[in-house]
């Protein structure tokens, strides 16, 4: 508030200056101009100290500036909410399989009778077809390496066989479920030991169509 | 009149046919256990001598002998021996000395270039104590074709000796090398392996029609495994059969039939017979076991399987129709893919016992079994050589699974694969 009164007269007294200056005139002109300068300078001086004595305080900044609207975006209709089964329609074949809702089951070396550990796994696999019933599946028979390829390709097709028989009997429709043999020619672990090999006797399930 | 004649002469000839036993199987031994026939067969003579016409001379030198000591008919004198007599003028021949050596048969072999920048490779076979030329040939090749014309060569000396040919027969087999199963075929002896099958899926367990020009083979379509036939020059292929899991394929050696093995309803394996273009397709076997790998005899009356309809895979023979089955496997409690032999006398085979594979030849006649490789490995797949003194089979036995051959007696084992895995052979008639 002070700097700004100083300013004030440094002005005034620069502008008396410049007057001076131009004083040569007729005297009559002088006095006038004179006067006129003296009024000038009068007033403006008493304009200064007007100022001093009744200067409010400035209004904030803020509110000298023009006033700012934000525009936001206007609220996008709302999608109605999906259904389960509308999510699981968006989704790929590649997204479901990766997703492994039905679990592989595994075999006795030689066999392809169902494990009890197998049956309730195939009860879950049952109830999730059930649950997506246009689902179609491929039930894919493989055996471990220590079968001779041909045996091994008909073995693999009773694997898948008998995991067919047991998805049935638990209620899954025939024309939904497909069976395919590999043989070994497939196998989940290359490892030639006991672990690798009851691995790789399953019966997997690809989901072929929903 | 004269028509009526030949219609008589015609039905009476046709009732004569019917008439007629079925006809037994005709066996055909190989002279097992001979003297291989002494060879000379000394470094060919180049003319026009450049870097071109002797590496020509090197490669066919050295395929022509290493067919030959494949072979099991011929053997090479050692070459150390010729320096011991008076350098070969094929101009003037002088048999005292190759007799001296020990030689039965000299084979002189001579290579120069032609017009064309061919290698031109003229063969002359002589009989050493007769003094004389049995037999000459000559082949013109192109550079990359000179194994082709050292083979024809090969094939030549054996039907001189009255037996089977087989230097330009092709093996077809299932290889991971470029990641997945595809097809591949090479030599006999290794070399030209070259891919025929180009797609991301599984094709697998081909198999040669007897005029070696088709190749029936099982390929993993979606959810299918399909039986295909594939015109491999030609480009064409047609489906034969895709319901359930087919697989197995086998021509008959007439080429007229093709065996092969899928699912009826219930799942089980059973085998199958269609024309060799896989039309009119019927079952042939039937019951609750598993019936899978069917061989054809050589005469194509009879297939030899594995079933497992008494308890364990055995191997079995019926007729061709599918009646007179009979187990001809026993001592064992897996056994499987089984491999007629040409010659129609022996059935190869392999045998499970304590999770280790080994070849097994059953012979026909006395019943003998012979033990074909002994090791801790997985030996399968054997298929044998159209002269059946050799076999090609796979084998895990350096850790990977790879071809090798062997031959009859269990000698000459000798690996032909090196590159993924490489399995399911089957050797070209």
């Amino acid at each position: 508030m002070t700097e700004g009164r100083f300013d004030c007269i440094k002005e005034s007294q620069g502008s008396i200056k410049q007057e001076g200056k131009s004083f040569k005139g007729g005297h009559m002109k002088k006095i006038l101009i004179l006067s006129l300068a003296c009024i000038l300078v009068f007033g403006f001086m008493l304009s200064c100290a007007k100022k001093v004595e009744e200067a409010p305080p400035p209004p904030p900044q803020v509110k000298e500036q023009p006033e700012v609207e934000k525009v936001e975006e206007p609220a996008p209709p709302k999608e109605p909410e999906l259904t389960e089964e509308e999510i699981f329609m968006r989704k790929s074949l590649e997204e479901i399989n990766r997703e492994a809702a039905i679990q592989m089951i595994h075999f006795d070396f030689d066999k392809f009778f169902i494990r009890d550990d197998a049956k309730p796994v195939l009860e879950k696999n049952a109830a999730w077809l059930k649950k997506w019933d246009s689902t179609q599946i491929l039930i894919e028979g493989h055996c471990d390496e220590r079968g001779t390829e041909e045996y091994n390709l008909a073995l693999g097709e009773k694997r898948a066989k008998s995991t067919y028989d047991y998805l049935v009997s638990l209620g899954v429709s025939t024309n939904r479920i497909k069976t395919i043999s590999y043989g070994k020619s497939q196998p989940i672990d290359a490892g030639q030991n006991e672990i690798a090999w009851a691995k790789n006797r399953r019966a997997q399930f690809t989901i072929i169509a929903k | 009149m004269k028509k009526k004649e030949i219609f008589l002469y015609g039905s009476l000839l046709l009732l004569v046919a019917l008439l007629l036993p079925a006809q037994q199987e005709v066996y055909l031994s190989i002279k097992e256990g001979m003297p291989a026939i002494p060879l000379a067969i000394p470094p060919f003579i180049v003319h026009e001598s450049s870097s071109k016409t002797q590496e020509a001379a090197e490669i066919l030198h050295q395929t022509l002998s290493d067919d030959l000591k494949y072979s099991r008919i011929f053997q090479e004198l050692p070459e150390s021996y010729y320096s011991y007599i008076r350098p070969l003028n094929p101009k003037q021949i002088f048999f005292k000395d190759w007799e001296s050596i020990q030689a039965k048969i000299l084979f002189v072999g001579e290579i120069s270039e032609d017009d064309g920048n061919n290698v031109v490779f003229e063969g002359k076979v002589y009989d050493v104590k007769a003094g004389r030329g049995i037999f000459g040939k000559r082949y013109q090749a192109n550079q990359s074709l000179i194994r082709l014309a050292a083979h024809k060569m090969a094939d030549e000396l054996l039907r001189m000796w009255g037996e089977q040919p087989f230097f330009t027969s092709k093996i077809v087999f299932a290889s991971n090398r470029d990641g997945n199963w595809e097809l591949y075929m090479m030599d006999f002896d290794g070399h030209n392996q070259i891919r025929l099958t180009f797609n991301k899926v599984t094709d697998y367990m081909p198999a040669w029609s007897a005029d070696g020009k088709k190749i029936a083979y099982t390929s993993y379509q979606g959810a299918n495994a399909i039986l295909y036939v594939l015109e491999i020059y030609e480009g064409k292929r047609h489906e034969v059969y895709s319901k359930g899991t087919s697989f197995a394929p086998a021509f008959s050696s007439d080429g007229r039939r093709l065996a092969f093995c899928s699912q009826e309803e219930g799942g089980n394996s059973e085998i199958y017979l269609a024309t060799s273009e896989g039309k009119g397709i019927r079952r042939l076997t039937f019951n609750k076991g598993t019936d899978t790998a069917p061989t054809w005899s050589p005469t194509s009356r009879q297939i030899a399987f594995t079933s497992d309809r008494g308890g364990t895979p055995q191997i079995y023979v019926m007729d061709a129709e599918g009646s007179n089955v009979e187990r001809v496997s026993f001592g064992g409690t897996y056994h499987d893919a089984p491999a007629w032999a040409p010659t129609g006398d022996r059935i190869a085979y392999v045998s499970r016992v304590d999770q280790i594979f080994d070849l097994y030849v059953l012979n026909l006649r006395t019943k003998q079994i012979i033990k074909l490789t002994e090791g801790s490995a997985r030996n399968e797949s054997p298929c044998w050589s159209p002269d059946s003194r050799h076999l090609i089979f796979s084998s895990n036995l350096n850790g990977t699974v790879q071809l090798y051959s062997i031959d009859y007696d269990g000698k000459n084992l000798r690996r032909l694969t090196s590159r993924g895995e490489n399995k399911l052979p089957d050797w070209s008639r």
